[in-house]
């Protein structure tokens, strides 16, 4: 009798408690009626719900985009002339699937975004006199992966651009814009109230390394899918100033360091890859948490000329494993010289291993790495054995 | 403090707006316009809830578009689906899919799904998960929601020719 009394004042007793603050609306009042508290050392804490006391948050709150100018340029030149003229303070819109998230963040803060997503000089595939195709940096990657010719001749960049993001993600994000994908970790890229609960690291503009303890320099890792892609396939890059163009190798293009991935320089900007159509044989693949919109935790590009039997040229590439994709030259050696045979393809695969060199923890151990470049490479090699072969001689 | 005007159609409605650069197509969907159908999930591009479409018809993130860069340009949100009060096909197979759980995601799985069927109106199933990928319910909804857009597919097959639906089953 007396445990069923106590219990039913249990059960209706208000939550009282002196630690326990009532939340008050904007006005003061309780909206809740005194039932809803919350725990605080501070002042009554204000509750902004619809029909309460509906406000826009704060200038300066995460949910809104820094303060920036935005310019659209008419032509190429005048977009190059802006980022001559503003330097590192100008960062250039194109998609913006990966810079506006970088802004929410806070990780850029630029006084200039140059909108080049509608011009048409770095729009389309064309076909050039030496039969190298010609990409705009700044077609979509779902016109890439749906263009006929590119899906026919280069399957490994179709299979690469098609498992970026989603497709909402594809229908706007530009190709130049996944070339120059900035290096990531999980201490930087996150929302600036996370990187203020710790000092800045070597990324932010201090000395220390939040992910590898005993770093003196930056391991962020390179995930642009595309550009594994591409390496395999032996691309070059056109990269445009706003007086001179020049022409780059993609393996001259990366740069295994955390800070600078690229050798873009300040008011350079990716205008074109260019990307030979040899009679060869390419394919890509991406082990990833899940199909859609991760980043890999491994992937491999090849591509080889020649017959199984007799393979005149093999270039294999691994991403997402270390701060620039890795060319792996031991791997490529080996079936070079032995052909794409059941045993080269497992040698090479255990060549991999050794080829990677020096690996981080960052994301996934260095020992999963290690075995996933194993299994990815022998998984590509054995993909493009089964493909028909090239009547090349 | 900077701000330009932009000429916006949605859904056949053309809006004048003097927007700031840093302005976000939701922001102005959602906080000028009324339109709130749209939803703002993750505004980072990982949730797919803010899900538009375009001219062409094409799905894109209203989180991850700058409203200056629309100017001139039209959209259809999820408000602009329904023909005269009259749920679409598509809308009817997730009422009778029950494709609904808390709803927060339906607004962007419907514009997701009505990307794909004006794209691909034959879409198979692997179609279907390509394209509703990056579209998350977090109630974990998602069969009955392919459920719905393969019932989609086959209502349309249907009504459009006469034939049945030839490829997907749920």
């Amino acid at each position: 009798m007396s445990l069923a009394k106590s219990l039913s004042d249990a059960l209706q007793r208000k939550p009282v408690c002196h630690c326990l603050e009532k939340v008050v609306d904007d006005r003061g009042r309780d909206p809740s009626g005194g039932w809803l508290t919350r725990i605080s050392g501070g002042r009554p804490a204000v509750l902004y719900s619809a029909g309460v006391g509906r406000r826009p948050p704060r200038r300066g709150s995460p949910l809104h985009l820094p303060t920036f100018d935005y310019r659209r340029p008419q032509s190429l030149a005048q977009a190059l002339g802006w980022l001559a003229e503003f330097g590192p303070r100008a960062a250039v819109l194109a998609g913006g699937t990966d810079l506006l998230i970088a802004l929410r963040q806070r990780l850029l803060r630029p006084e200039l975004l140059v909108g080049i997503g509608a011009l048409a000089e770095l729009q389309g595939v064309q076909p050039c006199a030496d039969g190298a195709l010609r990409l705009g940096a700044g077609t979509p990657l779902t016109t890439l992966v749906e263009d006929p010719l590119l899906r026919v001749r280069l399957p490994a960049l179709a299979a690469a651009l098609q498992s970026v993001g989603s497709r909402h993600v594809r229908n706007v994000a530009t190709l130049g814009g996944n070339l120059n994908l900035p290096t990531r970790c999980w201490y930087v890229n996150q929302g600036e109230a996370w990187r203020q609960a710790r000092p800045p690291c070597l990324k932010t503009g201090g000395d220390v390394c939040h992910v590898i303890r005993s770093a003196r320099e930056c391991f962020a890792l390179q995930s642009s899918d595309g550009a594994v892609a591409l390496l395999a396939l032996g691309a070059r890059l056109e990269l445009a100033r706003a007086a001179a163009v020049r022409e780059v190798a993609l393996d001259d293009f990366y740069r295994n360091d955390g800070l600078a991935p690229t050798t873009l320089d300040a008011g350079e900007l990716v205008t074109a890859v260019y990307v030979p159509v040899t009679p060869l044989r390419s394919t890509f693949l991406k082990i990833a948490p899940r199909t859609g919109l991760d980043y890999g935790l491994g992937t491999v590009a090849a591509a080889v000329a020649g017959s199984n039997r007799r393979v005149t040229a093999a270039r294999i590439v691994l991403g997402s494993i270390g701060s620039w994709p890795v060319r792996l030259r031991g791997a490529e050696r080996i079936v070079a010289e032995g052909g794409l045979e059941p045993a080269t393809i497992e040698a090479a695969a255990e060549a991999a291993r050794a080829d990677l060199g020096e690996l981080t923890n960052l994301y996934s151990t260095a020992g999963d790495k290690r075995r996933l470049a194993r299994v990815l490479v022998r998984r590509a090699l054995a993909a493009l054995r089964r493909q028909p072969e090239a009547q090349a001689a | 403090m900077n701000r330009r005007f932009i000429r916006l159609t949605v859904n056949g409605d053309t809006h004048e707006l003097a927007v700031a650069p840093q302005e976000t197509l939701v922001e102005v969907l959602r906080d000028r316009l009324g339109l709130t159908g749209t939803k703002r999930g993750c505004t980072s591009g990982a949730c797919g809830v803010c899900t538009i479409n375009d001219e062409t018809g094409r799905a894109l993130l209203a989180c991850l578009a700058l409203a200056v860069e629309w100017d001139g340009r039209a959209i259809t949100t999820i408000e602009g689906v329904a023909v005269d009060g009259q749920l679409t096909p598509l809308q009817q197979a997730f009422w009778e899919c029950g494709a609904v759980q808390c709803g927060y995601c339906t607004p962007g799985l419907v514009m997701t799904a009505r990307a794909l069927l004006l794209g691909n109106p034959r879409a198979d199933a692997h179609a279907i998960d390509e394209a509703l990928a990056g579209t998350l319910c977090r109630c974990t909804g998602h069969i009955k929601v392919k459920q719905a857009v393969a019932k989609a597919v086959a209502d349309l097959a249907a009504a459009g020719n006469g034939t049945t639906g030839d490829g997907p089953q749920g």
